[in-house]
């Protein structure tokens, strides 16, 4: 076990970042979640993972209490970060937004500037004190983002100026300039070409040494690639969760076996 | 679950690709006992078309290994499929030793023809390349019928080869130390014996491997050890 290629793939999971118990979510009549509980390791990636409408989405957007703009929506349960309920009414969900940041499918810069699409969550969370204090939280975040050598010298131009990858990274930038604890991302690299794509999943990878990670995709090559404990959804249920490694080469579950390989199931 | 592909292109290659192992699975056995054959009855021309028929399982191996390099970059394989590629790589490494072995087999049948006949030895040979053969064969069958359970007893049934080797290690040197002028042959059947000894232990391998495959887990219960010569050195 000397390869340093194995062993990074060790994962402390020790620590919990999220905790949920039995999270039901309503759109209307809908049962679109159905007693979901799982625990999120800190410093981690974790990929959801399922076909379309098994609520993997739904099931990310609870995490950072997205479902609030929607008024059908109805979550019930318990969702737990750092211990803290999330639903609690006294959490402004505002604050709990620029702890648990979130990445889109598609590419959504602000129509600003590159420099004002970075600075704009650390201006609105008072982050930054001065013009110099702010100038060094966009340059972090924009080196964290990936992306700082390449729009270093064009700062104040427009952000949807940028190729699509450039576009994913400047929003991975934005999302963890106010410095959160926790990444969602949706399906983060669907947009993007495969150049890109690794780029961002290179990022990725680096960004767990310090955040937690979640990830919903489509590409299970990409959950492989990416992280290190991997969920399964079907049908608003969560039907196996463990290390990425095992659910690949051993799942334990038939529908989950079916699912990545590929079979009608 | 249903067991068919949504790509079923990705069925066929598989398919194709454990047929080709099949195949080359059957051409092994059959060098066996046609090994064992040509050494009892010091037939030189079969054992020929033993060595000749050994460059067809070096083809076939050669074959499964780009078939199953192909599959991997094309189709990603996870999961079951993934242990499917993973279990035709090694039992068609092991396939081709076992055939080298039978060649070997039927290489020493020259030399042997040249030799005083032993009696005794090569019945127990041609006893043991069987028992191998019906090891091989219901391997075989394990893995096409995804059968872990007839996989461990194909595993547990390779004490009985070691016990043969042992017997036969005992009567080799009996033999050569009787008369001196024994002792090619016996050499020469020494090696065979082991030979076939060995071939069980790759028997044994593939059989580990196909309870991978079905189970996803390595066998954990050790398997007893049969061949004590190297301990006991024989004369016991």
């Amino acid at each position: 076990m000397n390869d340093m290629r194995l062993m990074e793939r060790a994962v402390d999971m020790n620590e919990t970042k999220i905790a949920a118990k039995g999270v039901q979510v309503y759109y209307g009549a809908t049962h679109a979640i159905k007693d979901v509980s799982i625990d999120v390791p800190a410093r981690t990636v974790t990929a959801f993972i399922g076909p379309s409408g098994c609520g993997k989405s739904t099931f990310l957007r609870c995490l950072n209490r997205m479902n609030d703009t929607i008024d059908i929506c109805r979550v019930e349960g318990d969702i737990r970060l750092d211990g803290e309920d999330i639903y609690d009414k006294r959490v402004d969900p505002v604050q709990l937004r620029a702890k648990v940041g979130m990445v889109f499918q598609k590419p959504n810069p602000f129509p600003k500037s590159i420099y004002d699409n970075v600075a704009y969550g650390p201006r609105i969370h008072g982050l930054a004190k001065s013009k110099a204090d702010l100038d060094e939280i966009v340059e972090r975040a924009l080196r964290r983002g990936a992306i700082w050598d390449e729009v270093k010298d064009r700062l104040h131009a427009p952000g949807t100026g940028l190729s699509g990858g450039q576009q994913q990274r400047l929003c991975i930038a934005r999302a963890v300039a106010t410095e959160p604890e926790v990444l969602l991302m949706d399906e983060p690299c669907s947009a993007l070409d495969p150049i890109a794509t690794a780029q961002v999943e290179e990022l990725i990878d680096e960004l767990r040494a310090q955040y937690s990670v979640v990830i919903v995709t489509h590409s299970m090559q990409q959950a492989a690639r990416v992280s290190q404990k991997t969920a399964f959804f079907h049908l608003g249920h969560l039907v196996e969760f463990g290390e990425t490694g095992q659910i690949f080469t051993n799942p334990r579950d038939p529908r989950t076996e079916s699912y990545i390989s590929g079979r009608i199931g | 679950m249903i067991d068919q592909h949504i790509a079923s292109a990705f069925d066929r290659d598989l398919e194709a690709i454990q047929a080709l192992l099949i195949k080359m699975g059957g051409l092994v056995e059959e060098a066996i006992l046609l090994g064992a054959q040509s050494l009892e009855t010091r037939d030189t021309e079969l054992a020929d078309k033993v060595r000749a028929g050994d460059k067809t399982i070096d083809a076939l191996e050669l074959q499964i290994n780009e078939e199953a390099a192909r599959t991997i970059a094309l189709r990603a394989p996870v999961s079951k499929d993934l242990r499917t590629i993973l279990t035709v790589l090694r039992v068609s490494a092991s396939l081709e030793r076992i055939g080298d072995y039978a060649k070997n087999m039927a290489k020493r049948t020259h030399v042997l023809a040249d030799q005083r006949q032993i009696e005794g030895p090569d019945a127990a040979l041609r006893r043991m390349a069987r028992e191998v053969q019906e090891m091989l064969r219901d391997t075989l069958d394990a893995f096409v019928r995804r059968d872990a359970a007839l996989a461990e007893d194909v595993r547990q049934r390779d004490h009985d080869i070691d016990q043969m080797y042992n017997a036969l290690f005992r009567e080799f040197l009996t033999f050569m130390m009787e008369d001196p002028r024994n002792i090619t042959a016996c050499m020469h059947l020494h090696f065979i014996a082991k030979n076939v000894e060995r071939m069980g232990d790759l028997v044994t391998n593939m059989c580990e491997q196909i309870i991978y495959l079905v189970t996803g887990e390595h066998p954990e219960e050790p398997r007893q050890k049969g061949d004590q010569t190297a301990i006991f050195g024989g004369d016991a």
